[in-house]
C-alpha cells in the first residue's frame, strides 16, 4: 500500500473524554439537530446539498472514511468502513475486502455487487454529472467473488484512494437495481432509504423534519445516541431560536460575532469552533471585462493589486466579523486544507506601503475629489456580491470603507445569487466578493487558479503556478511543499485579497458526552455521542 | 345561473392557462443562471446538469414540453431539491392553507363584527382607538413583529413552540394531541400575520357599512322605527357584504404566498417560502409550479368572489 503523509494536526475534536466511548449496551437520548435544509434526498448519487449529505453519511456507509488529519493523500489515514482491509495489486490498481459483518438495514449482507451497482450509476455522467466528474479517473470497478472488489485507474496519482472510498457512499443493489435510474429519486427507495449505517431512516415530514433511529448492534458499534431528529428551518433567526427556546441541541454556521453573541449567558450551551473547507477572498478580474483579451485597465497592474491588499487590515476584519472563528490565509487556502500555509504574517496590513506603491505608478488626486486618478482615469471600480449572505454583505461595507480611505471609489453591487453567477461565468465584474467551499483533496486548487481552470473567473495566469500543481499532484508524497510553494506564489502575485479561512462555530447542548465533530462531515460521528447520566431531558426519555 | 357559472368557470380556466404560460416566459427571461445552485462544479459538469433539467434548450422546446407535462400532472423535476415539483408542492402547500385559513377566517370574521359595531358608533373613541391600533399593526413590518411576540412568549416564558409546525417527537399518529401540537404552533405565526393585515378588510368593511348607514333606505327604516340592532344588520351591514366578499377573492392569493416572511421567520413549511427560494435560485420547474398554483389561488379567489356575490345578489351580472 502506499504510504500517505500525515500533513495536518488532528482535526476531530474530541470534547469529552479523551479516550473512546465504551460500547453503550442500550441506546438512549434524543439529538434535535437543527439545520438551514430540509433532507429531501439523502441518497448517494442524488444528494443536492448539507443537509442532504449529513443524513446520507448518517444512513449510508463508505468503504472507507477519511481519518483525523483530513489527508486525502495515500490511504494510512483512512478508517475502514465497508472495507475491512485493502490491498494494492500495481499502481493503478486497488483491491478491497468487504467486512463480512457489514448488513443493509433490511438484514440482506452488503456485497461486492453492491459496490458495482453503485460506481456503474456513480460514473454515469447522464445520472451524477457531479460524481463522473469526481470518478474521471476510475477506468473499471468489478467485483471478484461475494466481498473482493476491484478498483481500477486510468493513471497513477496520489488521491487515488480518496476517490475509490469517499466521493460516493455505497447503494444497495438488491432494493436499487430494479429502479429506472432516472425515477430512482421519485421512488419509495428515495422516501424510505434503506443504508448501511449506524442509523436507520424511520421517517420524514417534507419541508420540516426527519427522524432517523439507532441500528442495535450495528457491525462498527451500536450508536449510544438512540434517536435523531433533522429538523429544518431556512431563516437564520428562526434556527437560533429553535435551540434558545429548548427545541434544538445542536446547529451549525454559527460564524459572524453576532450569532455567537445570542448564546452568551446561555450555560446549557456550548459554542464549538471547528476548522472548515471555506474560504473567501475578494477576487481582482485581471482581465477587461470589455475586453477579455486585454488586460484589466486599473487591476491588470499587479502593484495596483498589491497595494490593495496592503490597504486592508484583513487581521481586524476578521475579528470584527468573526470573533475568534476566522484566519487570514495564505493564498486561496482552507482552514482544513491540509496543504494550507498556515495564517498571513501580513494580515494587518500596510496602508503607508499601500499608499506609496500607487503613488510610485502614478495615482493621485490631482483633481482634488479624493479619489486618486492617472492620466484623467479615476481608481474607481466595482465590487460585486450576493446580497443574500451576510457575512460577504457586512465585508463588503467594511472593504469599501478601508479602500475609500486609500483613495479608491468602489461602488458595491449586491446581486441576486443566480445574477451573481451570471455575472461571474460572464467575467462581467471588476472585483467579486467570492466564497468557495474547497475540495478536501488540494489537486482541486488548480481548477481556480491554474491558466486553464475550469472555475478561474478572474483571468489570473502564472506557468510557474501551473508547473508547481501539476507537479505536486503528482508528487509520491502528497505534494505539500510544493502546494504551499503554489499559494505562496499566488498570494503574492495578488489576483485576490485573500480575507478569511472562516471556521464553522457550532453549538450543542452541554448534557452531551464523547462529541466529535468532523469538518468534512459535521455529524458523522454522532454514534458516539452519548448523554450524560443525570442530564437527561424529558425527549431523552421518551425516546421509543 | 349555470350557463353564467359555466361561462364563468371557462373564462377563468383560460385566464389561468394563459397567466401560466406568460408566467413561464417571464421566469425564463429573468437574468441568473438557472444552475447557480451548481456553480461550484467545473463547466463540463454544468452542461451535463443543464441537459438533465433541460435547461439548455430553445425556449419554446422547454415550453412545449411543460405544456405537455402540466396536461399530465407533471411540472418537472426541481432542480434544488431533486424531487418532482408536484410532489414539494403537495408536501407544502396543507401548512400554508392552515395558517392562510386561519388568518383569513380570523381576518374577515372580525372584519364583519367589529366593523360593523364601529360603523355603527363612527367618530366615537372607540372607533378613533380601533383605527388607531389598526394603522399601528399595519405598519408593523411582520418578520419584526414575529421576533417581537417570540422573544417573551416562547424564548422567555416557553409559553409556546418558537417555530415550526409540530413538535418532531410527538409519535406518528398521535391524533387529539398531535392536533393540539399543530394550534400551539399555529398561535404565534397567525398572530403575527393577523396583527399586520387585519386593518385592510376591518377598515374596508368599516368605510363600507358607515356609507351604507348613511343612505336614503337607512334613513327610512329609522323614520319607521325599526329598531337600532335590525337597521344595522339588515339595513347596513348585509349590503355591504358584496364588497368584502370581493376582498375575499383578492385575500386568497395573498394567504397562499403573503405569508413568505412570517413563514421564515416561524419555520412555517409553506409555499411562500419554496416560491421565494425556488425564484432566488432560479429553480425554474418549481417556481413556474408555485407561480402556476399563485395563480390558480389568485384566479380561482376571484371566481368563487363572483359566485358567492351572485348567489348573495342575483342582480349581479356576469
Amino acid at each position: 500500500m502506499r504510504q500517505s503523509r500525515r500533513l495536518v494536526p488532528a482535526l476531530a475534536l474530541l470534547l469529552c473524554g479523551a479516550l473512546p466511548r465504551p460500547l453503550a449496551a442500550q441506546a438512549h437520548g434524543t439529538i434535535v439537530i437543527v439545520s438551514g435544509q430540509y433532507p429531501g434526498l439523502p441518497i448517494p448519487t442524488l444528494t443536492r446539498g448539507l443537509a442532504d449529505n449529513d443524513i446520507q453519511d448518517l444512513l449510508f456507509l463508505r468503504l472507507a472514511r477519511l481519518g483525523p488529519t483530513l489527508t486525502t493523500s495515500g490511504d494510512r489515514d483512512f478508517i475502514p468502513q465497508l472495507a475491512r482491509r485493502w490491498t494494492r495489486r500495481d499502481d493503478r490498481t486497488l483491491v478491497f475486502e468487504l467486512d463480512p459483518r457489514a448488513r443493509w438495514h433490511d438484514g440482506v449482507p452488503v456485497t461486492a455487487r453492491d459496490v458495482v451497482f453503485t460506481f456503474t450509476r456513480a460514473r454515469d455522467p447522464a445520472l451524477a454529472p457531479a460524481h463522473a466528474t469526481a470518478l474521471r479517473w476510475i477506468s473499471d470497478v468489478r467485483a471478484e467473488g461475494e466481498r473482493t472488489v476491484v478498483i481500477s485507474f486510468a493513471k497513477a496519482y496520489p488521491t487515488q484512494f480518496f476517490d475509490a472510498t469517499w466521493q460516493v457512499p455505497i447503494l444497495p443493489a438488491h432494493l436499487c437495481d430494479t429502479i429506472p435510474p432516472a425515477q430512482l429519486a421519485t421512488s419509495a427507495f428515495a422516501r424510505a432509504p434503506v443504508g448501511s449505517g449506524p442509523y436507520r431512516y424511520v421517517r420524514g415530514e417534507p419541508g420540516q423534519y426527519v427522524e432517523l433511529a439507532a441500528v442495535p448492534g450495528h457491525f462498527l458499534g451500536a450508536p449510544a445516541l438512540e434517536r435523531v431528529i433533522y429538523r429544518a428551518a431556512a431563516d437564520g433567526e428562526a434556527r437560533i431560536n429553535f435551540l434558545l427556546s429548548g427545541e434544538g441541541d445542536g446547529l451549525e454556521q454559527l460564524s459572524l460575532k453576532s450569532q455567537q453573541d445570542r448564546f452568551a449567558g446561555r450555560a446549557d450551551f456550548r459554542l464549538v469552533t471547528l476548522p472548515t473547507f471555506q474560504v473567501l477572498y475578494a477576487l481582482f478580474n485581471t482581465r477587461d471585462p470589455a475586453d477579455p483579451a486585454a488586460p484589466h485597465p486599473v487591476l491588470g497592474d499587479v502593484e495596483v493589486r498589491r497595494a490593495l491588499v496592503e490597504a486592508l487590515d484583513r487581521a481586524t476584519l476578521a475579528r470584527a466579523l468573526f470573533g475568534d472563528a476566522a484566519t487570514v490565509p495564505i493564498g486561496p487556502a482552507s482552514q482544513s486544507l491540509w496543504v494550507q500555509a498556515g495564517p498571513d504574517p501580513a494580515a494587518a496590513g500596510d496602508t503607508a506601503r499601500a499608499r506609496a506603491r500607487l503613488a510610485a505608478r502614478g495615482w493621485a488626486d490631482h483633481d482634488g475629489d479624493g479619489v486618486l486618478d492617472q492620466g484623467g482615469r479615476p481608481l474607481a471600480f466595482t465590487l460585486i456580491y450576493p446580497g443574500t449572505s451576510p457575512p460577504r454583505r457586512l465585508a463588503a461595507q467594511l472593504i469599501q470603507a478601508r479602500w475609500r480611505a486609500l483613495g479608491v471609489r468602489v461602488e458595491l453591487e449586491p446581486l441576486e445569487f443566480p445574477a451573481y453567477i451570471d455575472r461571474r461565468n460572464r467575467h462581467a465584474f471588476d472585483v467579486d466578493l467570492t466564497g468557495v467551499g474547497q475540495d478536501p483533496n488540494p489537486a482541486g486548487l488548480a481548477q481556480g487558479w491554474s491558466c486553464g481552470g475550469g472555475t478561474n473567473v478572474g483571468g489570473f495566469c502564472d506557468p510557474g503556478v501551473d508547473s508547481l500543481l501539476v507537479r505536486a499532484e503528482t508528487a509520491p508524497d502528497g505534494g505539500r511543499a510544493l502546494y504551499q510553494q503554489a499559494l505562496r506564489r499566488i498570494a503574492d502575485d495578488a489576483p485576490a485579497a485573500f480575507l478569511f479561512a472562516p471556521a464553522n462555530v457550532v453549538a450543542v447542548h452541554r448534557r452531551f458526552a464523547h462529541v466529535t465533530l468532523r469538518p468534512e462531515s459535521l455529524w458523522i460521528g454522532l454514534a458516539e455521542w452519548s448523554v450524560t447520566p443525570g442530564r437527561e431531558l424529558p425527549r431523552d426519555r421518551a425516546a421509543p | 345561473m349555470a350557463g353564467w357559472l359555466a361561462r364563468r368557470t371557462a373564462h377563468a380556466a383560460v385566464t389561468w392557462a394563459g397567466a401560466v404560460v406568460a408566467l413561464f416566459l417571464l421566469l425564463r427571461l429573468l437574468p441568473g443562471d438557472p444552475l447557480a445552485s451548481a456553480a461550484d462544479l467545473p463547466p463540463e459538469t454544468r452542461l451535463a446538469l443543464a441537459h438533465l433539467y433541460g435547461v439548455d434548450q430553445p425556449l419554446l422546446t422547454q415550453l412545449g414540453h411543460f405544456t405537455a407535462g402540466l396536461l399530465h400532472g407533471d411540472l418537472g423535476t426541481s432542480v434544488l431539491y431533486g424531487r418532482p415539483v408536484v410532489e414539494l408542492l403537495a408536501a407544502h402547500l396543507p401548512a400554508t392553507l392552515l395558517l392562510g385559513l386561519a388568518v383569513l377566517l380570523t381576518d374577515f370574521g372580525l372584519a364583519w363584527w367589529l366593523g360593523n359595531r364601529l360603523a355603527a358608533r363612527a367618530g366615537s373613541r372607540a372607533d378613533r382607538w380601533a383605527n388607531r391600533a389598526l394603522l399601528a399593526g399595519h405598519a408593523l413590518p411582520p418578520y419584526w413583529l414575529g421576533l417581537l411576540l417570540i422573544w417573551p412568549l416562547a424564548l422567555t416564558w416557553g409559553l409556546l413552540p418558537a417555530a415550526g409546525l409540530a413538535d418532531p417527537l410527538l409519535p406518528a399518529g398521535a391524533g387529539a394531541t398531535r392536533a393540539l401540537d399543530v394550534a400551539r404552533h399555529l398561535v404565534l405565526p397567525w398572530l403575527t400575520l393577523t396583527l399586520t393585515t387585519l386593518a385592510v378588510p376591518l377598515r374596508h368593511h368599516r368605510e363600507a357599512v358607515y356609507e351604507t348607514l348613511a343612505s336614503d333606505w337607512v334613513r327610512a327604516a329609522r323614520a319607521r322605527g325599526v329598531p337600532e340592532g335590525e337597521v344595522l344588520a339588515r339595513h347596513g351591514a348585509r349590503p355591504s357584504l358584496g364588497p368584502l366578499l370581493a376582498l375575499v377573492g383578492a385575500w386568497l392569493p395573498m394567504a397562499l404566498t403573503g405569508s413568505l416572511l412570517v413563514e421564515g421567520v416561524f419555520a412555517w413549511p409553506g409555499i411562500g417560502w419554496l416560491m421565494a427560494e425556488s425564484v432566488g435560485g432560479r429553480d425554474l420547474p418549481l417556481a413556474t409550479g408555485c407561480a402556476a398554483l399563485g395563480a390558480l389561488a389568485a384566479i380561482g379567489g376571484m371566481w368563487l368572489a363572483d359566485v358567492l356575490h351572485r348567489l348573495l345578489d342575483p342582480r349581479v351580472a356576469a
